[in-house]
């Protein structure tokens, strides 16, 4: 793959949190507009981390990230993160919420209220506009937090672990609700998680990770539209299988 | 309403029990006064207008230091949560001027602003000051990293991010420093009048006292309690009122 073409960019990146031991070594990815891209590993690899950096939230010590080939020095406008808590504002109703990211810029317009509205039909909350957020279920909340990251329609999305939290039945709705928004807007995701099913599932590539290093990328040869039976398909399990096989061996011999 | 009647009628029983000791004994007024001619100076002193007046006295000087000591507490909570070498520079001062008896400043205030309702409403907002200056603290450093993280991500400007999530956040903490406060600004009104004022609840308490008038003390007292009951009970419902959010979030 060429680096021209890439929204984002990360080039030999390392980073240490100021205890200074090495959280993330020489990480090189990139991520085509509008693909997909999964990031598994187990907890405490470095997967937030390396999103933050992608976020710009924090500085690599080593490296740089690019968003369209521009460095990147703090958050980008065109970056929306979706974090492992739905991290609602808890005075605000659902719908309030979902607009803070254009509030916080701009007077809200009526266009804006629609565009939300449309946003929580399409996440399936569309009746609790009104509510407060500790009104909502856990994946309702996630719902909410889905539909504010996409409300201003940012061209990238960020997302650690949103799922981890949710029961199986209720992950796999917000695991399509999510393919069928991003494709609509040719979204490019860079999505954490622990779980080698959904990353499968849900990414065009896969890249496991293992102490701070890339231990493993890999395409994923499904079709799309994906749906309920893609899960159980054989084609399905042998790419689990072979991403579960890469996590399990030690980092030295997986480099 | 039905889970308070218990209480009424322990309170009639005690009422009734405390007026047959007072009489079957036959205790001296002075020492412990019948309530029977508690309620009679009570009734009297409101229907002449006599309470009033300190009522209304004692009533403005506590929500005036109220009012003051929250708000300059609350801004100044608000520049050192915010001003983080600031804070470390006054922190130390905040501590000990904490721990200083506040009333204790009462004669030097008598000095300052000579004796009566100034000087009373400045220790009245001293008191207050203290709960609302440490809860605003606290209170601004509750929002989690996530939602920080969140408000950087939509590139949310500093006082953006202070308005419309740290103080929000904080709002619960805030309240609890506010409702501390009401209840020590009565305080500090009326025992601020012993020393500093001859108007007011307080400054009738020791008038009665002057007058060994026990029953007024008394009568006194019930005034005081009924006030601080009321404004708590203000703030509470104003409390509510300022977290539906968070309290419809409660309801299961
Ligand atoms: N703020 C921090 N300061 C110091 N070390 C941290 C901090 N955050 C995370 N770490 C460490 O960095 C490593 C990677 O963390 P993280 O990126 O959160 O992992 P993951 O998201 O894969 O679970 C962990 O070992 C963790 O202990
Ligand atoms: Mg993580």
């Amino acid at each position: 793959m060429s680096t021209d073409d890439a929204f984002f960019s990360v080039n030999g990146v390392s980073y240490a949190y100021a205890d200074g031991t090495e959280v993330l070594s020489a990480i090189d990815w990139h991520i085509p507009a509008g693909a997909f891209h999964c990031l598994v590993g187990r907890s405490g690899c470095g997967k937030t981390t390396l999103l933050k950096l992608a976020a710009g939230l924090l500085q690599p010590t080593k490296g740089q990230v690019q968003i369209e080939g521009h460095m990147v020095h703090g958050p980008s406008p065109k970056v929306g993160f979706v974090f492992q808590t739905p991290a609602l504002l808890e005075w605000l109703p659902v719908i309030d919420n979902v607009l803070l990211p254009i509030s916080l810029h701009r007077r809200v317009l009526a266009d804006d209220r629609e565009t939300a509205r449309g946003l929580l039909d399409l996440v399936g909350i569309a009746d609790l506009a009104g509510r407060y957020p500790g009104q909502l279920s856990g994946g309702q909340q996630s719902r909410a937090a889905l539909a504010r990251a996409l409300v201003a329609s940012p061209p990238a999305l960020l997302m650690d672990e949103p799922f981890a939290a949710l029961d199986a039945i209720t992950r796999e709705e917000l695991q399509d609700d999510l393919l069928r928004l991003v494709s609509l807007r040719q979204t490019t995701v860079l999505f954490v998680t622990h779980d080698i099913a959904e990353a499968v599932y849900l990414g065009d590539r896969v890249a496991v990770m293992d102490r701070g290093r890339i231990a493993l990328a890999a395409s994923v040869e499904l079709p799309r539209p994906r749906n309920t039976n893609s899960r159980y398909d054989q084609q399905f399990t042998a790419q689990c299988q072979h991403i579960r096989a890469a996590m399990a061996r030690p980092v030295a011999e997986a480099a | 309403m039905r889970r308070h009647i218990p209480s009424v009628i322990l309170l009639l029983v005690l009422l009734v029990g405390w007026e047959a000791i007072v009489r079957l004994a036959g205790v001296s007024s002075l020492v412990v006064p019948a309530p029977s001619a508690v309620f009679v100076v009570l009734w009297d002193g409101l229907v002449t207008g006599f309470l009033w007046q300190h009522i209304w006295i004692t009533g403005a000087e506590t929500l005036l230091g109220f009012a003051l000591g929250c708000v300059i507490g609350f801004i100044c909570g608000v520049v050192l949560g915010e001003i983080e070498p600031l804070r470390r520079l006054l922190w130390p001062y905040v501590l000990a001027t904490q721990v200083v008896p506040k009333l204790a400043l009462g004669p030097i205030f008598i000095i300052w602003f000579g004796f009566g309702m100034t000087s009373t409403v400045v220790i009245t907002a001293l008191i207050c000051f203290f709960p609302l200056l440490e809860n605003t603290m606290t209170g601004l450093q509750a929002a989690t990293p996530e939602k920080r993280d969140l408000f950087r991500m939509l590139g949310a400007r500093r006082w953006q991010t202070l308005l419309r999530l740290k103080i929000p956040s904080g709002l619960p903490v805030i309240m609890a420093g506010v409702r501390v406060a009401i209840v020590l600004a009565l305080v500090g009104a009326v025992v601020g009048e012993f020393i500093g004022s001859s108007k007011g609840l307080g400054a009738s308490i020791i008038a009665a006292q002057g007058m060994m008038d026990s029953t007024l003390m008394f009568a006194l007292f019930i005034v005081i309690t009924a006030m601080g009951l009321l404004f708590y009970q203000i703030t509470l419902v104003f409390e509510r009122w300022l977290l539906r959010g968070w309290l419809k979030g409660k309801v299961s």
